[in-house]
């Protein structure tokens, strides 16, 4: 009878499970959600019972994103009006002031947040978000660092402060976020796959060594994860052709890369049936792989 | 003066369009020249028609692993394809940030070691609208190891006014959308980062 119901009423509005898919994901596909909320907004609001508040949050979200002011400011009233001294709404007012670049403003409202309640993490991490904003890293930085000490177990917070160090270019404290990320986490994929990249970048026969692994790793969890193998036959060719390593270790990891390279073959043979141009990709891949070989031996 | 580099409608499109479906990230790419048979005597007069851009990355831009991967499989297509990597362009995260850092002088070194007269692009989001109607570009060029900044205007650009019609028109029909990069190709190998249907769209607009 429910699951009747449900699908009745998805018929009646697919758009409200759209928003709600892009709200689960979180998509940042601003644009989407501006032309879909919209509509849903102005024309079925009555039809939308309850979710119309969270779909009004979402909405104004991407509305500032998309400078739409007014939207966005329609939004934020109604929201208002529904739950006047809300900390959720507060933080939607302090969005809004950053959309319009009056950090100032913002930071003022998040701190008000913060006086009646110092644990709000939102609040805190929008204050970090304005430094990010301003181009202060260090400082952003230093706030996040400050932060996470508060709040050990926030993983959006560790793996925002991994892109931070990474602009930065400190790769070993990026590495650092990311083990954090890992074993809290030990089934993703990405969070492998991202540490592997980093510690590639870092350079030296130990970390290339140590990408290698945590590429195959990442593959292991999920053997879809082109980057994975891709770095796993960067990595695995220049062990080989380094100079510092012994003729045992420069087999192994010539038998990687060739492994390697087989995979990445057939996963572009597998991808370009069909389309002409995909061809092309084919071949250049296949001459590619061949010609670091070559410059690898 | 030497006269550099010089972008047609197809290249500047896609840039900027790279740009724009991803508005609050980073995105970066390559540009790429035909390569010249023979080297004429005063070759460096020539300006050097970049011809189009394969779009690279967005979001964090200072990892290896894969721009290695990117720029050797797109040096590959080029050799087929008889082109040759003449330019790298950069749009920072922040619009305000226009200045090239420290990842866009590397990739524009690293372009320059096999093409002398490489040029490295940044984009000035801050004056990026929709009607395009003017060169949002600032065009660096490699002198004894230094970028220096020369003026980006009509002259730049194969034809400007097609130029910009064209940009003007993809951007308002939400082309970015269908826009590949590389990343995207790494997340679906399907995806072609060549972006037949969109170098379709400009030349229908043509």
């Amino acid at each position: 009878m429910l699951y009747e119901s449900m699908s009745f009423l998805y018929y009646l509005n697919p758009e409200k499970y759209k928003l709600r898919k892009w709200r689960e994901d979180n998509h940042r596909n601003s644009e989407q959600i501006v032309d879909v909320g919209e509509e849903l907004i102005n024309e079925h609001a009555s039809k939308l019972g309850d979710d119309i508040w969270i779909i009004y949050e979402q909405v104004m979200i991407a509305a500032l994103d998309c400078s739409r002011d007014d939207l966005a400011w329609t939004c934020l009233q109604e929201l208002k009006k529904q739950f006047p001294g809300s900390q959720r709404v507060k933080r939607l007012a302090g969005m809004r002031l950053e959309a319009l670049e009056k950090y100032e403003d913002a930071s003022k409202q998040y701190d008000s947040i913060l006086q009646d309640d110092p644990t709000n993490t939102a609040a805190r991490k929008r204050k970090i978000s304005i430094l990010k904003a301003q181009g202060k890293s260090a400082e952003a930085i230093r706030e996040l660092n400050e932060y996470l000490e508060q709040f050990v177990g926030d993983q959006e917070a560790w793996h925002e402060l991994s892109e931070l160090y990474i602009n930065e270019h400190d790769y070993g404290k990026a590495a650092f976020c990311l083990e954090e990320l890992m074993m809290t986490n030990p089934h993703n994929h990405l969070y492998c796959e991202q540490y592997a990249e980093v510690k590639y970048t870092q350079g030296g026969l130990e970390n290339l060594e140590l990408s290698r692994k945590y590429f195959a790793q990442a593959l292991k969890l999920n053997n879809g994860n082109m980057r994975a193998l891709f770095g796993l036959y960067m990595s695995a060719s220049h062990i080989a052709a380094s100079p510092k390593v012994n003729a045992t270790v420069k087999k192994a990891n010539v038998k990687y890369a060739a492994w390697a390279t087989n995979q990445i073959n057939r996963a572009y043979q597998l991808a370009g049936r069909g389309t002409k141009e995909n061809k092309c990709s084919v071949k250049a891949v296949e001459e590619m792989l061949e010609s670091m070989q070559i410059t690898m031996s | 003066m030497r006269m550099s580099v010089k972008l047609t409608t197809q290249a500047y499109c896609k840039m900027l369009l790279h740009a724009a479906k991803y508005p609050h990230c980073a995105v970066n790419g390559l540009l790429v020249a035909e390569k010249q048979k023979e080297k004429k005597k005063d070759s460096h007069s020539t300006p050097i028609l970049c011809v189009d851009c394969i779009p690279l990355f967005h979001g964090t831009l200072a990892l290896a692993p894969m721009l290695e991967v990117a720029l050797t499989l797109i040096d590959t297509w080029c050799k087929e394809n008889k082109y040759v990597i003449a330019g790298y362009y950069q749009a920072n995260e922040r619009t305000k940030d226009f200045r090239p850092n420290q990842v866009a002088e590397k990739v524009g070194a690293r372009i320059a070691e096999n093409f002398s007269e490489a040029a490295m692009i940044m984009v000035d989001s801050t004056r990026f609208t929709m009607g395009c109607y003017e060169p949002i570009l600032a065009i660096y060029d490699h002198h004894e190891n230094k970028w220096k900044c020369r003026d980006c205007n009509a002259d730049c650009f194969e034809d400007w006014c097609e130029a910009q019609k064209i940009t003007s028109a993809l951007l308002e029909g939400r082309s970015y959308e269908s826009l590949i990069d590389f990343d995207n190709h790494l997340d679906d190998l399907r995806n072609d980062w060549t972006n037949p249907e969109i170098n379709k769209s400009v030349l229908h607009l043509c």
